[in-house]
């Protein structure tokens, strides 16, 4: 009978207390895993891959021309947040998406915050995804994240602390609709009482959303879905989005802009558009602005957002919000526009380009990890624990040489969460990525993406580089 | 409806359609080849060749078997992903154009139609052919016509439904007048007279045998068979019907009254309709029956091209930066697209990766 128990490691395990106490929240849970034969766990394990494969439920591998596509390897352990907890995550990431959206129309219209000294005007100006050609242009309901999906962790202490903010295209929101979907069908026993929040209407709050920055109110609105195409690996995601919310999926190919309008390409001729819900990143939007070389945008798309005749969610230029060197300054930013204390930690960040700071990054990178501001420097970034001295050798002449590209923190182990590996359980790290909505109201998704690294002491929970996910369970009370 | 949506769902449906009918055809040529064999009367590849030809896949076969080993046809056909038009291929892209669109069809249409391609493309697959073709050609067949029977059942009388209709009438008719097309070439020689075991196999493999027995009895004659799959007014597979449908859901798209013609799409089919509300199987015969097939396939081609014409290529010239702009190869433009699909969303893994 395969129980859920392991040994802890020194580090917040989800399931356990420090004296290997099954928490409350997980009891339910606990017994009737132990209720399981393994013959029965093991034909439901693939009962569940099977029902992934069937649904299409893939993500697309790189460098393969035929598009290979793998399932997304999913847990059956739920993880559990109990009510109390969430009351705080969902209080603190409100409190965190409505300072970065003042923060945001703060940077594109008169920067006070820059003025009063509160962030450096250096910050803002440096940073890749700023898009000074926005300073001053309004968008609709001055709303700049409309989706945002914010990574956390749990350190030591089991403290929820913010390891960074998404606020451009984040994804994997579908897979938080599957996942609960497939569990419901392969384990409905497990569900029993335990009172788990619906995430059924998340769809439906997204389109209203979208319908909410409509530039202006019309009786039939239309709303499309802007992907990459096909041959992109979040594309499932985007036609099941669509789908789910009842909109067309359109390519850069289907739209076109007349005299400012954005219109899509039908059968019967064309057909204004009004609201954007684009997954490309702003640098592929319009290549008559931004990247002149891409060939998933439409021209003259900033044209007809600047001239306010249709709306993207998110926004441009939200990038300058979820920049790493950004992120430090975000406890600065709530206590600015909102007078408040963060609700929600974060991770003490280093800033190569304070002085004091390169000092002390320079002198501890073997305790430290480093990253590069933002990603298009594609340096990737180095684990000081684990590194050489050749790499860290590296890294030392790198932040010299663009000390604005560098943050450092030190290493922060993830909580540990039961996991099935080969038949027993084992404990394996987690993050969790709860999604947020800004429309007329602020709305959190009770539930989330629980990514878990399935590698023995890995950190890292891509879905790349050998990640899983799990259903998360946030219970009503 | 999107006009790229209008063109996957037509060739979803056409894709999935070519998979069956290559799938009857090697059903009954494998059929006739156990008969023939235990005869011992043929070698097995002048079975093989007709059908090669009914498909138009003649020439792509010599390509890339110049030498070929006994077998190879049947692979060419089925599991051969160089084949654009094996089983593989076709099933592959079918679901292709059904995963770009997901959105627009039913989850029980997309349930099936993955399913398939999960079967053809695995090992388990290849077996199943290996073992027992049979099973194997069956499955594709009930497949495609459970997709087609799933799609009335679940899916909405709108737009969608008429180009999904279209593409699998339109196909339907080519293959049906390419299965007359495999005899027509040695008519003249045997002066009319019909083998009828190879024309057997022919209404076998349009499900046609009963219809044929029911209105012409057991005698074969190549005047019923053509009046059955060319002329049949009841007959789902014969090529008038097949043109009717796709008549009527061209009519059906742009509300125009049968009859007339808003469009070149309309205007070819009303015309091709005519033909062959026309016509009887002697005026067939006397004209040739190769040519005459000929002529309905050309006619069958130039309506799919005037479909695209008018409901893809539609509305205004594009203004987006053209791939002779930007001086390389519609297949190289295609390739760049495809790595900037993919280039954005490792940016965004990176972004995420933190």
């Amino acid at each position: 009978m395969p129980s859920l128990t392991y040994t802890p490691a020194d580090l917040f395990d989800e399931l356990m207390d420090s004296s290997g106490k099954i928490r409350e929240c997980y009891q339910n849970v606990a017994d009737r895993f132990s209720c399981m034969l393994p013959e029965e766990l093991e034909q439901k394990v693939k009962s569940l891959e099977l029902l992934f494969l069937k649904h299409g439920v893939t993500f697309t591998v790189y460098g393969d021309q035929q598009g290979t596509e793998r399932v997304f390897p999913f847990d059956p352990v739920p993880r559990v947040i109990p009510a109390h907890e969430w009351e705080v995550i969902e209080a603190g990431l409100i409190q965190r998406i409505t300072a970065l959206n003042l923060f945001l129309y703060d940077v594109y219209h008169e920067q006070k915050i820059l003025k009063d000294g509160v962030i450096p005007a250096e910050v803002v100006h440096s940073a890749a995804h700023f898009r000074p050609e926005f300073v001053g242009i309004r968008v609709p309901r001055d709303t700049y994240i409309h989706v945002c999906g914010t990574d956390l962790i749990r350190d030591r202490d089991g403290q929820y602390l913010v390891l960074e903010d998404n606020g451009r295209c984040p994804s994997g929101v579908s897979y938080v609709l599957e996942n609960r979907s497939a569990m419901k069908r392969v384990f409905p026993q497990l569900f029993g009482s335990a009172g788990v929040r619906s995430v059924d209407t998340y769809p439906a709050d997204l389109r209203s959303v979208l319908q909410y920055v409509a530039p202006r109110p019309k009786a039939s609105l239309v709303a499309v879905l802007l992907t990459p195409g096909v041959h992109n690996s979040a594309y499932f995601e985007h036609s099941f989005l669509a789908r789910q919310m009842g909109i067309e999926i359109v390519e850069g190919r289907d739209l076109l802009v007349l005299d400012g309008f954005v219109y899509m390409r039908t059968t019967h001729g064309l057909q204004q558009v009004d609201v954007i819900y684009r997954r490309i990143d702003d640098d592929f939007l319009d290549p008559k602005v931004f990247r002149k070389d891409s060939m998933l945008g439409v021209p003259g798309l900033v044209d007809a957002v600047r001239r306010g005749n249709v709306a993207l969610a998110n926004a441009i230029g939200t990038g300058v919000a979820d920049d790493k060197v950004t992120y430090a300054y975000v406890p600065q930013m709530i206590d600015y526009y909102l007078g408040q204390e963060p609700i929600l930690g974060q991770v003490p960040t280093y800033l190569a380009w304070r002085d004091d700071d390169k000092k002390y990054i320079l002198e501890n990178l073997p305790n430290l990890v480093v990253k590069a501001a933002n990603e298009s420097g594609g340096y990737g970034m180095l684990i000081g624990p684990k590194a050489s001295q050749a790499e860290i050798a590296d890294f030392h002449d790198r932040i010299v040489a663009n000390p604005r590209n560098y943050i450092a923190q030190p290493v922060v182990y993830f909580s540990q969460h039961p996991t099935l590996v080969d038949g027993e359980f084992e404990g394996r790290h987690v993050d969790l990525r709860p999604f947020i909505l800004c429309g007329e109201t602020t709305k959190v998704l009770p539930g989330g993406l629980t990514r878990v690294a399935l590698t023995r002491g890995s950190l890292v929970v891509n879905s790349s580089q050998g990640g899983g996910s799990k259903d998360t369970w946030v219970l009503a009370d | 409806m999107l006009s790229r949506v209008a063109d996957h769902l037509y060739w979803m449906s056409r894709y999935i359609e070519r998979a069956e009918n290559v799938a009857r055809l090697m059903q009954v040529s494998v059929e006739l080849l156990l008969d023939s064999v235990a005869f011992g009367s043929k070698k097995t590849d002048e079975y093989w060749s007709p059908v090669l030809a009914a498909t138009a896949m003649e020439g792509a076969f010599r390509l890339i078997y110049p030498q070929p080993k006994p077998g190879d046809i049947s692979h060419f056909l089925t599991l051969d992903e160089r084949n654009p038009d094996s089983i593989l291929s076709c099933v592959r892209e079918a679901r292709e154009n059904a995963r770009t669109i997901r959105d627009q069809i039913t989850d029980e249409m997309w349930s099936e139609i993955n399913a398939l391609y999960l079967l053809v493309s695995s090992s388990g697959g290849a077996e199943m052919l290996e073992r027992t073709p049979q099973s194997f050609f069956e499955k594709i067949i009930h497949s495609s016509l459970l997709f087609d029977g799933i799609t009335t059942a679940t899916l909405s009388r709108s737009e969608g439904w008429n180009f999904i209709q279209l593409g699998r009438f339109l196909e339907r008719a080519d293959k049906t007048s390419r299965f007359l097309d495999i005899k027509s070439q040695s008519i003249s020689e045997t002066d009319h007279a019909v083998d009828s075991l190879q024309w057997g196999t022919i209404l076998r493999a349009c499900s046609a045998s009963a219809s044929y027995r029911r209105e012409s009895g057991s005698e074969v004659t190549l005047q019923k068979i053509l009046d059955l799959l060319l002329f049949g007014v009841e007959f789902p597979r014969s090529v008038r019907f097949c043109v009717r449908m796709v008549d009527e859901m061209l009519h059906a798209i742009t509300g125009t009254p049968t009859g007339r013609y808003s469009n070149q799409c309309e205007k070819k089919t009303g015309a091709l309709l005519a033909k062959l509300n026309f016509a009887d199987p002697e005026d067939v015969l006397s004209y040739g029956l190769h040519q005459y097939i000929d002529e309905l396939q050309i006619a069958l081609n130039e309506t799919g091209q005037a479909i695209f014409e008018t409901y893809v290529l539609l509305p205004q010239e594009s203004t987006r930066i053209s791939p002779a702009s930007l001086s390389f190869s519609p297949l190289e433009f295609e390739l760049r697209q495809q790595q900037q699909q993919q280039q954005q969303q490792q940016q965004q893994q990176q972004q995420q990766q933190g």
